[in-house]
């Protein structure tokens, strides 16, 4: 049921939980967070319980996705709370995948065995490098060291660990990528998620890029170290499953899956966007405005679109081929009731003469060059 | 009216010399027009061209005004102040009797101020000097005199001092027209022979043809006949402006004013033409022509559905414009438009902003070329409006470009730079003379072509803005011309093509192809641009491929963001023009307008 071809009036099966607090922010960040303000997680707690009782009833989900921000960055005691007002909800399935962002230096074994006691089956570790220079320019908090030290608690308790991993760090060498590749590796861990830096407008980084203080590696690097990862990686037996995004096999995160293939999910949380019954929406960024809304009663929500039904079938078509699998042109037409060659056929002949797509057995899929300028792509099959 | 009590006349100046303010304070002194109801800039009621400061289609005022017990009647035919409107200036002086030249006393004497006092100079007409905005701060009348001695052949004592802002001269200016300018000849006697010299479309009454009698009268209720049209229509109304219409029933030899014959399109109304009795037909009058027109271009728009909306437009606009005239074009790579004939580069620039003022249509214009003659080797000629039509090299017998003589006026540090600009560009330099001694003329001959690309940007920046030009077409003349074309990946990008010198077409070629590259945005693959004279390509400058653009991160909160910015790419990229599987910017066909001039 590739992409969940399910009656729309159903309710989502997937929720996402933001949890915007972290120790401090990183240079290179512009993610909907507050750092230093921990005497807002109360607030916070409480915002969340209130945003969650405003379903009708609560969900089975098969998926639920605590992001941030930094989830591990509460309290034991917080931590439940948080986990309690969530359940009450959102109830997960029997064999349910329950992620968990954490930061490295958070990882104690006291927290991991509250996460195993509440269910948590997969723990996304923000490791980012194993280069200690790479990790103090990147600002993170936490060293090569702890990254090995969390990973293996984590993995004592929890089914499934990933590592995030940031590659095109100013002055970052092909060999430092490499080498940051292969400790990965080396740790076994079940999934590997890699983001090429951006510099995003807001960031500090991106300040020091505009002053000059920070110079980008250019594209030629860039695409030369995320062929590596893509060749190392496939290389230690990960499948290459989505454009950021490496498993083992059966290892794929089955939460972000639900945004690929288009299908819908509920969330919670400032920032949060979500997608229930056509509509999709986002709750206010601010954490303080999405506080002061939620406590005195107002909604969350920040903006809202309904897409009409081409709309989301091509939002699906250029969701689904970020996926490396591609998409199948009868699921597609069973999900969107839309013929993809009618949607979209001249960009996928153009693309397809240039190389960029193939098509084999009614599956439409990225080529190596494809994916590597995918973002030049999508402008032709969205609209 | 008897004749001897009429005076008309028209105010000539350079641009920005104030002629607008002084027509409007002559218009107030003469209780023409209370100060109460004066919009500023009476006479120029087309907002563009008060954007501009530059009055495009000329107007007749009649003003009364009592000089030494009498009242007179005083007629100003207002003249556009821009070269490409030369030959209505033209009409227009033809007109009068007198010419009041305004100088600014800060300025002086200008390329423009120039080539319009030897125009009414040639059409005999009394020149009254005056030099505007005495009243300036920075205002120099000694040397401003001497520079209109020198170059303007007027007496010193005649100059009169004005300033039109502050109502200072008015008076005096007044009195000059009616003791220096001589009142109108002609016989009310004899058959009607009237000049047409401007005419609007009103969207109730029709075509208003604007005359000036020079012979015989004209009266309400009569037939007419224009005699180079061929056409006879009865005049339903007629009257003078004052500003407004003021209907009469009867106009005579010398008077100025407007008639309404109930003529549906403006085409039927030419400027020059002669109006007369059907019955009693007299002479035409000399002088006439078809208008010139010298500059063309391509106008496309840029979604192919707009194609309707734009001829639409185009004709609104050529209703109350008959120098401009379009057809229906083909173009490979832009689709369907129209190839646009202008007087020159000025009025392709309004023309252009009229339409983007008043429809919504968003434009793709390609470079402008000016109209070249072939002759080929079969006999036959041609007269080629656009690069496409250049046979190939082998049926070429003669290639024939227009010519024109420049007059660039600045101050005199500025000789040697101007000289250069003007060597640059293959001018023949014909004679220089002095109207000061810090202020000279240049004269050249100049290749048109070379004129209307970018001859007046670079004077203004080689002279810090001081320099002024005007030209005069010559005539048609030999050159060694090829087509240059420009391929992207292969392709003839036929709305890419120019005509040009073949000195220049190496240089120019390269500095197209450079600007090109820099216009086309990256590819997902390597996008070659090529500029070449027939088959020998003579520069080639590559886009490299996009190696790497893939957003990283796309996950639940990303999507809506995202799909958003695709979406709007996506509309960016329609706005371009496809050739190939090439996206080319609108902005890429201004781009063979660089003459690589700049990378000598």
């Amino acid at each position: 049921m590739e992409f969940g071809d399910k009656d729309n009036s159903m309710p989502p099966r997937a929720a996402y939980v933001h949890v915007p607090f972290c120790r401090h922010r990183c240079g290179y960040c512009n993610f909907t967070l507050v750092a230093g303000r921990d005497d807002l997680i109360n607030s916070y707690l409480k915002a969340v319980e209130i945003e969650l009782a405003s379903h009708q009833e609560p969900h089975e989900v098969t998926t639920l996705f605590f992001g941030g921000g930094t989830p591990t960055h509460l309290s034991s005691d917080q931590l439940k709370r948080l986990f309690q007002s969530v359940y009450r909800w959102f109830l997960p399935s029997v064999d349910s995948e329950i992620s968990m962002e954490a930061n490295p230096a958070d990882i104690t074994k006291e927290k991991v065995a509250l996460l195993q006691d509440w269910g948590v089956t997969r723990v996304s570790l923000g490791a980012q490098s194993f280069a200690e220079d790479k990790l103090a320019l990147l600002e993170r908090d936490h060293s090569a060291k702890d990254v090995r030290r969390a990973l293996e608690i984590t993995r004592e308790r929890i089914p499934q660990v990933s590592l995030d991993l940031i590659f095109g760090v100013p002055g970052e060498t092909r060999p430092v990528w490499q080498r940051d590749l292969e400790s990965a590796v080396a740790l076994k861990p079940d999934h590997i998620s890699t983001y090429g830096l951006t510099f995003e407008p807001g960031t500090k980084y991106y300040r020091q890029l505009q002053r000059g203080d920070l110079a980008s590696l250019g594209e030629e690097v860039e695409r030369e170290f995320y062929l590596a990862a893509i060749d190392q990686l496939t290389a230690a037996g990960f499948e290459h499953y989505e454009v950021s995004n490496f498993a083992q096999p059966e290892r794929r995160c089955r939460h972000n899956q639900v945004y690929w293939r288009g299908q819908e999910y509920f969330a919670v949380g400032p920032g949060a966007a979500r997608h229930i019954d056509g509509v999709r929406s986002t709750n206010y960024r601010s954490t303080t405005t999405y506080l002061n809304r939620v406590l005195s009663g107002k909604s969350p929500v920040a903006e809202q679109e309904r897409l009409d039904r081409e709309a989301r079938a091509r939002e699906r078509l250029v969701l689904g081929l970020r996926m490396l699998e591609g998409i199948d042109c009868h699921a597609f037409k069973r999900a969107t009731a839309f013929d993809v060659e009618a949607l979209a056929g001249e960009a996928l002949v153009k693309f397809r003469q240039l190389g960029l797509l193939t098509k084999v057995a009614d599956r439409i899929r990225l080529t190596r060059q494809g994916l590597l300028v995918s973002d030049s792509l999508w402008p032709d099959l969205i609209g | 009216m008897d004749s001897k009590h009429i005076r008309n006349f028209c105010i000539i100046a350079h641009i920005d010399h104030g002629k607008s303010t002084l027509a409007d304070r002559l218009l107030e002194h003469t209780e023409t027009v209370s100060r109460r109801e004066m919009k500023e800039q009476l006479l120029d009621d087309m907002e563009l061209e008060r954007a501009r400061g530059i009055t495009i289609k000329a107007r007749a005022v009649v003003m009364k005004y009592r000089y030494q017990g009498q009242i007179f009647e005083l007629n100003l035919i207002d003249t556009p102040g821009h070269v490409d409107f030369h030959y209505e200036v033209s009409r227009s002086l033809a007109c009068c009797e007198g010419a009041v030249l305004l100088i600014d006393a800060a300025q002086g004497v200008e390329a423009q101020s120039v080539a319009n006092a030897y125009a009414a100079l040639e059409n005999d007409l009394t020149i009254i000097p005056v030099m505007n905005k005495i009243d300036l701060l920075n205002a120099r009348p000694e040397e401003v005199t001497e520079e209109m001695e020198h170059s303007l052949g007027v007496e010193r004592d005649d100059v009169l001092r004005v300033s039109a802002k502050a109502g200072i001269g008015i008076k005096d200016l007044l009195d000059a027209t009616i003791e220096r300018i001589s009142p109108p000849v002609g016989d009310p006697n004899t058959p009607l022979q009237a000049m047409v010299f401007d005419s609007h479309y009103d969207e109730f009454r029709g075509a208003i043809t604007y005359i000036r009698i020079m012979n015989g009268k004209v009266q309400k209720g009569q037939k007419i006949k224009f005699l180079r049209a061929g056409t006879t229509h009865e005049v339903i109304d007629m009257g003078q402006f004052a500003p407004q219409k003021r209907p009469c029933d009867e106009l005579q030899a010398g008077q100025v004013g407007y008639l309404v014959c109930n003529i549906k399109s403006i085409d039927d109304v030419n400027i020059g033409d002669t109006v007369s009795n059907p019955q009693n037909e007299a002479e035409p009058l000399t002088g006439y022509q078809e208008p010139q027109r010298m500059v063309y271009c391509g106008l496309y728009p840029s979604d192919g559905q707009d194609f309707s909306e734009l001829r639409d437009a185009l004709e609104k606009l050529s209703i109350n414009d008959p120098s401009f005239d379009f057809e229906p074009e083909t173009s490979d790579a832009l689709g369907f438009g129209f190839r646009c004939g202008f007087l020159g580069l000025l009025h392709m620039e309004i023309v252009q902003q009229r339409l983007e003022q008043e429809s919504d249509v968003d434009l793709v214009q390609t470079a402008p070329n000016v109209t070249y003659r072939v002759t080929k080797t079969n006999g036959d000629s041609l007269e080629i409006h656009r690069p496409q039509e250049v046979p190939d090299a082998g049926e070429i017998e003669e290639f024939f470009q227009p010519v024109v003589r420049v007059n660039l006026i600045q101050p005199t540090e500025f000789i040697g730079p101007v000289m250069k600009l003007c060597q640059d560009r293959r001018g023949t330099y014909k004679a220089t003379e002095y109207l000061s001694p810090t202020r000279a003329m240049l004269i050249y001959e100049l290749p048109l072509a070379e004129v209307i690309y970018d001859l007046h940007d670079k004077l203004k920046s080689a002279t810090r803005g001081y320099g002024t030009m005007n030209y005069e077409v010559l005539g048609y003349f030999p050159a060694d011309l090829v087509r240059l074309d420009i391929l992207v990946n292969g392709n003839r990008v036929d709305a890419l093509s120019v005509i040009c010198d073949r000195i220049d077409s190496d240089r120019r070629g390269r500095a197209v192809a450079k600007k090109l590259k820099i216009e086309i945005d990256r590819h997902m693959f390597e996008v070659a641009v090529q500029a070449a004279i027939g088959t020998r390509v003579i520069a080639r400058e590559t886009v490299p491929a996009l190696r790497k653009n893939v957003t990283a991160k796309c996950y639940g909160g990303d999507i809506t963001r995202k799909r958003k910015l695709w979406a709007k790419q996506r509309e960016g990229k329609k706005r371009m023009k496809s050739i190939g599987q090439v996206d080319i910017p609108q902005k890429a066909f201004m781009a063979v307008l660089d003459t690589g001039q700049e990378s000598k």
